[in-house]
């Protein structure tokens, strides 16, 4: 294990002035699943190109397996790769876009032939061999064009919002297809997306870019549940925050006033604050329930609105000093005899699964 | 990559350097011929063995060459003006009408921009010397009209497929007549169409030489047949000299054009 | 036309905003449709009826020499040209626009530029004393002048020059529709340069070069005055024989027959031309 296989060190990219990305460094283990999530203009898809070959870094390395990349160019690099517009050659059909990194490859005629059809059989468009790319739906597309990086067992492939032009039904079959291969082939993937929930769905690693670097990296469930900062917590998952201010600090539990005047205590600091510091107060809204548990904090509120979706129930409310908190208890703190509008209700998290962020 | 201007290494060498040498091939004559007109050499010799501006006094000394440039600016500008209105016409049948025939039409209006030039030079030379039009001024603007017009309906149904019409009706729906609106809404919308319309109208019938050829008189001369016929004779440097201002004509037309879409664009 | 556009009769629905195309129909009609009809028809009727004109135009080893020279230049102009316009078309689609645009320029302006003006340049350029002949010479590339006017090299010269912006500026449209995604695929495919070019840039230029191709081949056909003045008599083109049978011999039924078939041909190529642009329309995505 003491063999990395790819290394992205202090990776930067500028266009004039102007830094998209800044020192990104990240080692990716073989056979992972790594997605890039973030905004859009991040800096992702630079990152990527720097390792596809499109754009030489401005300072920092890539390599594989010990070796860099950076004087190997794009045809030679043997990566594969998935973009987010549909880059199938329109010239050629299916099979002969399967086949056609085979072929510059100079690979026997029989064995092309079989990869072609293994390929095609992998995303499930057999029967498509003959049809012209134009002659196929977005989705269908896209597998192709999956198959087309794939055919040629290339160690690593990126994938740059391949599934961002579809709508939302195929986007979920073919997620569920990314999974399918990923753990058939073993390939190690860079998986590119802004979309949060396709990056928990997928993901092995998610590393959060912001205005080109990365902000956290790790498995959703730590960013989920540990968010590095106020940024990584708005951006994974639903949260509500509150405006408070730091009292104190004691034994890693910290006690903030808010607004309204209520203390709250027991709360997990991202960092060290000082005394009577600006801080905002974050809760998913899943934590948050209408019955009081155990070690519960309360919060008094008026329920602006309710709404019921069968297996949860989802309720609005605004704290006395008028921030509106997002509350989805979950199955089994639904308390259908506190969910009706009104004023002069509470409502109850445990401290530990909040956080505090500097304001 | 090789669609990517920054990642072509050395191809981008050979081709920048091609490129290049074939702008270089298309302003060669162009420089070299308003060069000669300033040159002293009655053979054409180049270098030039010294400077002058003869030629150009001799070009403006012989009222046959300020004819023939009067006579080709009058052609040209009412061939555009005719071609230009007649084509603006057209143009809304072919964008907005609803009729049989519609690609038909549009294919037939073409046609003269596509059928080679002499075929056409002949025919009409023989219809005008049939009914009397040969070596007139009339039948000068009737030939050219009918070459002008593809280039003007060209441009003009460019613009007006590009316009949307529910600007022209939300106008008529404020108050305004059909005509009003056309007027008011819809030309001004399309006017970069319209310019380059009458441009392109003028310099088809300035620049033609086929037609002219056939259709001149000895009395009724355009510039381009006064060129042709000193060309055939001998390659005298008068013509560089009224080449020269031909080329500096196209250069006062194209910044015209410049500014004036940058203008109008706006 | 506002009133026709109301109107909802069957009559009206197929005239429907037809009105305002009436003064271009007549004008196209009755000076150009009826001369060229009516010099069609004289081909078959002067000096008298009979088709004796076809039969001395294909049975006169001149004139059948004239056909092929005419289709010889014609390819060799198209050729030259596709091939010199494609690497400058590649380049302009993908240049930075402040270089770009200089060449545009140059375009335009060669393109504007009196089409004589133009041709009384190369005359002078190319003549056994011009500028080309002596620098080859005293650069000591060759010792006696080249022979580079009232030849094939001229007309070739000559029309290329003429005809290269025709061809680059659809080509530069064609080349910029593909996106460069595509090709850093390719790359990544594998592809090295010399691959994708012929693999996948070529095939996808291919009814861009094959639609300019062609519209340069049928314009070369009919060509005048380039040949005319550039090109030897040994070598003369079909539209200067019409030109020269019609004013100079005044055999109206013989240049009639041979404007006849220019224009078939003309035609013929021109409709072809359409299907190619008219597909590669239809065909969209592709
Ligand atoms: N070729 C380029 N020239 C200038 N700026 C660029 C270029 N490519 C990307 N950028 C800028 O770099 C930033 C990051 O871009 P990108 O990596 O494409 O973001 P993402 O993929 O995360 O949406 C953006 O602000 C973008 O505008
Ligand atoms: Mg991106």
């Amino acid at each position: 294990m003491t063999r990395s296989f790819l290394s992205i060190r202090a990776v930067r990219k500028t266009f004039g002035a102007f830094v998209a990305v800044h020192d990104v460094t990240i080692e990716v283990p073989r056979g992972e699943f790594l997605t890039f999530l973030g905004p859009s203009g991040s800096g992702k898809s630079t990152t990527l190109y720097a390792i596809a070959g499109f754009q030489d870094p401005t300072s920092g390395d890539v390599l594989l397996e010990d070796k860099s990349l950076l004087a190997v160019p794009s045809h030679k690099r043997n990566i594969g790769m998935v973009f987010q517009r549909y880059t199938l050659f329109p010239n050629l059909s299916v099979a002969e876009n399967v086949a056609f990194p085979l072929s510059v490859r100079r690979r026997p005629d029989a064995e092309v032939k079989r990869k072609v059809a293994d390929m095609l059989a992998l995303v499930r468009l057999e029967n498509f061999a003959d049809r012209h790319p134009g002659a196929l739906s977005g989705g269908q597309q896209q597998r192709v064009a999956l198959a087309r990086a794939l055919a040629y067992d290339p160690p690593i492939l990126l994938m740059d919002e391949p599934l961002s032009a579809l709508d939302k039904k195929l986007r979920q079959e073919i997620q569920a297809e990314i999974r399918r291969i990923h753990r058939e082939t073993g390939v190690t993937i860079l998986y590119v997306t802004h979309d949060q929930e396709e990056a928990l769905h997928l993901s092995d690693r998610i590393a959060l870019f912001k205005e080109g670097r990365i902000e956290q990296i790790g498995t959703g469930e730590d960013l989920y549940v540990r968010p590095a900062s106020e940024f990584v917590a708005g951006f994974i998952g639903n949260s509500n925050f509150l405006p408070a201010e730091h009292l104190e600090t004691a034994a890693g539990a910290a006690t903030v006033r808010l607004a309204d005047g209520s203390i709250v205590t027991g709360l997990t600091a991202a960092e060290a604050f000082s005394k009577g510091q600006k801080v905002r107060l974050m809760v998913r809204p899943e934590a948050l329930s209408l019955a009081p548990g155990p070690a519960s904090a309360a919060l008094a509120v008026d329920i602006v609105d309710t709404a019921f979706f069968g297996d949860r129930r989802r309720v609005l409310a605004r704290t006395a000093s008028g921030d509106e908190i997002d509350v989805r208890p979950t199955s089994d703190t639904i308390d259908p005899a506190g969910a009706a509008a009104g004023s002069g209700q509470r409502i109850y998290f445990d401290p530990a699964s909040a956080f505090l962020f500097p304001a | 990559m090789l669609l990517d201007y920054d990642r072509l290494g050395w191809l981008r060498v050979a081709l920048v350097g091609f490129t290049a040498a074939v702008a270089a091939f298309l302003l060669l004559p162009v420089v070299f011929i308003v060069l000669l007109s300033f040159g002293s050499s009655r053979w054409l010799a180049f270098p030039p063995p010294g400077w002058t501006l003869k030629w150009y006094e001799q070009l403006f000394a012989d009222p046959t060459w300020i004819d023939a440039a009067l006579t080709s600016a009058r052609i040209a500008a009412m061939s555009a003006v005719l071609a230009v209105v007649i084509g603006l016409f057209a143009s809304f049948a072919l964008v907005r009408g609803e009729f049989r025939g519609r690609q038909l039409l549009r294919g037939l209006l073409l046609t003269p921009m596509v059928l080679p030039v002499v075929v056409f030079a002949i025919a009409i030379y023989a219809f005008f010397l049939r009914i009397g039009l040969a070596g007139t001024t009339i039948g000068f603007v009737i030939a050219h009209t009918i070459l002008a017009l593809p280039f003007a309906i060209i441009p003009i149904t460019a613009a007006l497929e590009g316009f949307d019409k529910s600007i022209e009706d939300a106008a008529i729906v404020c108050g305004a007549s059909p005509l009003q609106a056309r007027l008011r809404i819809t030309l001004p919308s399309i006017r970069i169409g319209i310019f380059s319309a009458a441009i392109f109208s003028f310099l088809a019938s300035w620049d033609e030489v086929v037609v002219a050829i056939f259709m001149a008189s000895p009395t009724l001369q355009t510039l381009p047949v006064k060129i042709w016929g000193s060309l055939r004779a001998d390659l005298s440097p008068v013509v560089a000299a009224a080449s020269s201002l031909l080329v500096g004509l196209t250069l006062c037309l194209m910044i015209v054009t410049a500014l004036l879409r940058r203008k109008l664009s706006r | 036309m506002q009133g026709s556009s109301l109107r909802r009769g069957s009559i009206a629905g197929l005239t429907a905003g037809s009105g305002s195309a009436l003064p271009a129909l007549l004008l196209v009609g009755l000076f150009f449709i009826v001369p060229v009809v009516a010099l069609l028809l004289r081909s078959v009727t002067d000096p008298e009826p009979g088709l004796q004109n076809y039969a001395a135009l294909f049975g006169s080893g001149t004139y059948v020499r004239v056909f092929l020279n005419t289709f010889l230049v014609a390819a060799v102009v198209t050729a030259v040209t596709i091939l010199v316009a494609f690497p400058v078309a590649w380049m302009l689609a993908i240049m930075p626009p402040a270089y770009g645009s200089i060449v545009f320029g140059i375009i335009i302006l060669s393109m504007w530029t009196n089409l004589l003006t133009r041709t009384y340049a190369w005359m002078v350029l190319l003549q056994r004393t011009g500028v080309i002949n002596r620098t080859l010479m005293g650069l000591g590339i060759i010792q006696e002048p080249l022979p580079l006017i009232n030849n094939l090299a001229g007309v070739t010269i000559g029309m290329v020059y003429i005809m290269l912006p025709f061809m680059i500026l659809p080509l530069v449209g064609t080349l910029r529709a593909i996106d460069p995604m595509t090709l850093r695929a390719a790359a990544l495919c594998g592809a090295s340069p010399f691959q994708a070019f012929r693999r996948i840039l070529l095939p996808l230029s291919l009814p861009g070069i094959a639609a300019g191709g062609l519209m340069v081949f049928v314009m070369s056909l009919g060509y005048f005055v380039t040949p005319a003045l550039l090109g030897g008599t040994s070598n003369m083109m079909l539209a200067e024989m019409i030109a020269q049978t019609v004013q100079s011999l005044l055999n109206w039924g013989l240049g009639s027959a041979a404007a006849f078939v220019l224009l078939v041909i003309t035609m013929a190529l021109y409709a072809l031309q359409l299907r190619l642009v008219g597909a590669r329309r239809t065909g969209g995505g592709l």
